[in-house]
């Protein structure tokens, strides 16, 4: 068994009916793609909706990061359901009321304002998802 | 299923983030949904099935659906399937992209233009799909853009899904899926709202709610109630 840096699991939600959804997939891109792509891995929702095995067992080790856009916590609640252990639950519409400039328009294509919201999002994760990485642990699962 | 005055498609995508093809899913659903057959479709947020409530789990019920995957796991259409009902169509984007020669799909965040390509193609069938769970032969005249989406009033918290209203039943808050809707046809139908009038209307009611027969007389009053509320109102 390896000991070493952990891979924090985003799971953004899957929201298709409001800009807020897409802010949380927003989000969720720039801290795996841009701002910590060798310590954060996303797992989509849609897999643990199926129950698929691998990513339940995924989010069943490794700290979690959900991403939510509206109040139904979808990506919260079947993250616990899956057995994973969530360490920072994060909702779009809280970090929006702290940023009412950068209101979000837009579900396919976010608004300059939307992207901005997101990646502010995704900045103020860093320091939780460092301190879950900089903690040693059974390594990641990519 | 009754013969609802506004039939509409159902259109769910499986939006996985961790693919390209995911994103080709969602991009296509919402063409469709805000472009090429706005008015006719609808949709809901997959997860919706387990995070939401029996309106959410009705969907496909009411609406025929069509699902579109980004890979073989099909995840919206096994999970429309498992906790909703069975998808009148279903698309795969890695199936569909063979066909059409595309290859090299890239870019979960910003689609490349092989994924691009793959968004309008997908669009395309799925705007045929629509038409033809509609049962429409000629598709319908080309819409102006417009980046508003229509949104239904009443329903899940993301902003789609079934229509609900809510309803005490014994004093129990109940969620009278559809309910809204069955109402409109109703007094479109000008029917009156008496005995006769109220049994066939909890008939159609039972088909997306589950009636328990010591509930049959509150919920009679309950409708009563609402069809009552409306005919003050006056039409909406």
């Amino acid at each position: 068994m390896m000991v070493g840096k952990r891979r924090v699991v985003i799971v953004p939600c899957s929201g298709i009916g409001k800009p807020f959804g897409t802010v949380a997939r927003e989000a969720a891109y720039d801290l795996v793609e841009d701002l910590r792509p060798d310590t954060t891995r996303i797992v989509a929702l849609s897999k643990l909706v199926l129950g698929d095995q691998e990513s339940r067992a995924i989010v069943a080790a490794d700290p979690v990061v959900t991403i939510d856009g509206c109040k139904l916590n979808c990506a919260a609640k079947m993250v616990k359901e899956s057995g994973g252990t969530i360490a920072v639950e994060v909702a779009v519409l809280e970090v929006f009321r702290r940023h009412k400039d950068l209101k979000p328009e837009g579900i396919a294509q976010l608004n300059s304002e939307g992207v901005r919201l997101a990646l502010v999002l995704a900045q103020e994760l860093l320091p939780e998802i460092d301190a879950l990485t900089t903690a040693t642990g059974e390594v990641d699962h990519a | 299923m009754p013969d609802l005055p506004e039939k509409k498609a159902g259109i769910i995508s499986c939006s996985g983030e961790e693919l390209a093809e995911g994103t080709v899913t969602r991009l296509a659903a919402l063409k469709v949904l805000h472009q090429t057959r706005r008015g006719d479709t609808v949709t809901l947020c997959l997860p919706l099935f387990l995070a939401g409530g029996e309106g959410e789990r009705t969907f496909a019920k009411f609406y025929p659906t069509i699902t579109v995957d980004g890979c073989q796991l099909r995840c919206a259409a096994r999970a429309t399937e498992r906790y909703s009902a069975k998808p009148a169509a279903s698309l795969v984007i890695t199936d569909l992209a063979a066909e059409r020669g595309i290859s090299g799909i890239a870019g979960c965040r910003r689609l490349n233009d092989a994924g691009q390509q793959a968004v309008e193609a997908t669009a395309e069938v799925l705007a045929g799909l629509v038409d033809q769970v509609l049962g429409r032969t000629v598709p319908p005249p080309k819409v102006m853009e417009d980046p508003v989406a229509r949104r239904p009033v009443g329903t899940c918290q993301c902003g789609s899904g079934v229509p609900v209203t809510m309803l005490t039943i014994n004093g129990r808050a109940v969620e009278a899926v559809a309910l809204p809707i069955l109402l409109d046809r109703f007094v479109g139908a000008g029917r009156t709202v008496d005995a006769a009038g109220l049994n066939d209307l909890l008939v159609q009611v039972r088909i997306y709610n589950e009636v328990l027969p010591e509930d049959e007389a509150a919920w009679v009053d309950a409708l009563r109630l609402e069809l009552e509320s409306r005919s003050r109102e006056g039409p909406p």
